[in-house]
């Protein structure tokens, strides 16, 4: 009788606690219509999940220290990395095949959602803007300037440095269609590798 | 000696399970009826707060729907019709008339903002006048515009933080493509201007194409009659008065029909716990009939067994009021959610605001509803036939 008295106000204070926290302090990455958003970016899935993750998870300080690392150690170039992140699994029936995912990014003239989704080893099958400010923004949500990033992984945004701006191969090589617009065109890589290596150190490389 | 309470407290532990039943039964209740008293009262000091940070007690407005006129002043909203400027000149004089503050409202379509675009606001105003309505205003960084004409833009501290801005930092009108350069950032308000974007009124007036304006805000003197200058300034030509009185009656009206709704909730609750009551105590004078005859053979009145029946059910109802009182205080903040996601407007800060006062009236109402539910029972228990009770199996 005690323990299910003591239960049920365990589960009344928990879903109270929930229900009370505040909205997210800072700002969240989410798909605005993930219901027509989800099987645009992964044509071949036809279900999706949503979860979250974020480093105020216990322990989780370390990581954050180690992936502003990887980041070239100038946070200020991103936006807050200690931010909820919402992530979208992917199926095709019951299995899994990939994820979408999304970062906020500080543009020229506001903020920069950008989305990609991946496959299982991490390789960008699609990548999506979902806002952004500015006269150029039609150039970069173009079709041609997205599909520079088709097959892209982690591995390429490692050999292009997003602090200098500098580096060799794929990365490196994408066309910038917006020269005006050098802001958002390097807030746009710098979003993308950051949006890698929180999969690779939340997911990917847990996985191996 | 034993007393009745102790004798009444007994008898309730002797069934645990039906007694914890009824008890959340009148927890549940006294939880949404104090839940819904706090509601009405916070929800009116949260729309008077609101009403109060607006700075200004009266708007005039070229003429329109009152109610679109109500979102333009709570929600932002697209502007309407324009004033002309010169307008505030017959304001102004005005003996009542302690402030005035030109406005400029001006939506613009985004398409690249949310699901297939979205509207961006812009409130234009004087940096000269607009400041001295909003006194409680507090800049996180930097301050008001350099002045009235520059490509400048002081940002609510939501609209900062969406659109990841800092002082320094460049934004874009949509459609117009005019860049403004970010100069100041408010501290949170918890109210609408946390949303909202700032322009010097002349700039925006460049960008917008227009020398009027869409609204001006009044600040009336202190003891003055403000239905007298309502009337006063309803001889303008063109032009409608909102007193944010009248808004606050309108919205009070809007949100009635929900109050009703939570009114029954908690009404339908207070009756099931009533049955709850009379079937627990009921069931229990039942279950004692053999008891109550004893004690009546050993010279117990039928007052006597009444007033002991009628002291469980003051116990289960206490307690059970309490409970409900406390879960209503301990979980104000998650209800306070809640309701914010089922009205059509919320004002800022708390919405529900539980006071002694619908503390004591909440205990009040469970007391003399749990009472009467103990009234036929009571009776019943009462009225015992004493060697009749003995006599039967039990």
């Amino acid at each position: 009788m005690r323990r299910f008295v003591l239960t049920t106000i365990s589960i009344l204070l928990f879903i109270s606690t929930w229900c009370a926290l505040p909205a997210l302090a800072a700002v969240n990455c989410e798909l605005n219509n993930p219901s027509s958003d989800v099987p645009r970016l992964f044509p071949v899935s036809n279900s999706f999940t949503k979860t979250y993750f974020s480093f105020s998870q216990p322990g989780k300080e370390p990581l954050l220290r180690k992936v502003e690392a990887r980041l070239g150690g100038v946070p200020v170039l991103y936006a807050p990395l200690n931010v909820p992140y919402t992530l979208y699994e992917i199926y095709k029936d019951k299995k899994k095949i990939g994820y979408i995912h999304g970062v906020n990014q500080k543009g020229q003239y506001g903020v920069i959602e950008v989305f990609v989704s991946l496959d299982m080893h991490g390789t960008i099958k699609a990548f999506y803007i979902q806002r952004m400010a500015g006269p150029w923004t039609k150039k970069f949500t173009s079709h041609t300037f997205g599909k520079q990033f088709i097959g892209l992984s982690l591995a390429d945004f490692e050999l292009y440095d997003t602090v200098t701006c500098k580096g060799t191969g794929a990365v490196a090589s994408i066309i910038n269609p917006a020269p005006e617009a050098m802001t958002d065109f390097y807030g746009l890589l710098r979003a993308l590798k950051k949006n890698l290596i929180l999969m690779d150190e939340f997911f990917y490389s847990v996985k191996r | 000696m034993i007393s009745k309470f102790q004798i009444a407290t007994k008898n309730l532990l002797r069934k645990k399970v039906r007694t914890l039943l009824t008890l959340v039964g009148i927890m549940l209740s006294s939880w949404v009826l104090a839940s819904l008293l706090g509601f009405n009262r916070g929800y009116e000091n949260a729309l008077n707060h609101d009403i109060d940070n607006m700075g200004y007690q009266l708007m005039v407005m070229a003429k329109g729907c009152p109610y679109e006129a109500a979102t333009l002043m709570l929600q932002g909203g697209t502007g309407l019709r324009y004033i002309e400027r010169s307008m505030i000149d017959s304001i102004i004089n005005k003996p009542e008339v302690d402030k005035v503050t030109p406005i400029l409202m001006q939506a613009y379509f985004d398409p690249d903002k949310g699901d297939g675009g979205g509207i961006a606001g812009y409130f234009g105003v004087e940096a000269a006048s607009f400041p001295g309505m909003k006194p409680f205003f507090r800049f996180r960084t930097g301050g008001w515009f350099r002045s009235e004409t520059s490509d400048e833009a002081v940002m609510g501290y939501e609209a900062a933080e969406l659109e990841q801005r800092e002082v320094g930092d460049m934004i874009m009108v949509p459609e117009k493509n005019v860049p403004l350069k970010v100069v100041g950032i408010l501290e949170r308000t918890g109210t609408q201007d946390d949303g909202t974007i700032f322009v010097p009124l002349k700039a925006l007036q460049k960008i917008a194409g227009t020398d009027k304006i869409t609204t001006i805000g009044i600040k009336v003197k202190n003891n003055t009659d403000s239905a007298k200058l309502e009337n006063d300034l309803y001889q303008l030509p063109d032009v409608q008065v909102v007193s944010f009185t009248q808004v606050k009656q309108t919205i009070m009206k809007l949100i009635s029909t929900a109050r009703v709704m939570a009114l029954s909730i908690a009404i339908v609750a207070i009756l099931i716990a009533m049955v709850g009551v009379v079937n627990t105590v009921l069931m229990s004078v039942l279950e004692r009939r053999q008891e109550i005859g004893i004690l009546k053979t050993m010279g117990a009145m039928p007052g006597d067994i009444f007033r002991l029946v009628w002291t469980e059910t003051l116990i289960i109802c206490s307690i059970g009021g309490i409970a409900g009182i406390g879960c209503a205080l301990l979980f104000a903040r998650g209800t306070d959610v809640l309701v914010r996601r089922i009205l059509p407007y919320s004002p800022g800060g708390g919405l529900v605001s539980i006071d002694g006062k619908s503390v004591l009236l909440t205990l009040a109402i469970i007391m003399v509803i749990g009472l009467l539910s103990g009234i036929y029972p009571a009776w019943q228990a009462g009225r015992v036939r004493p060697l009749d009770s003995i006599r039967s199996d039990g």
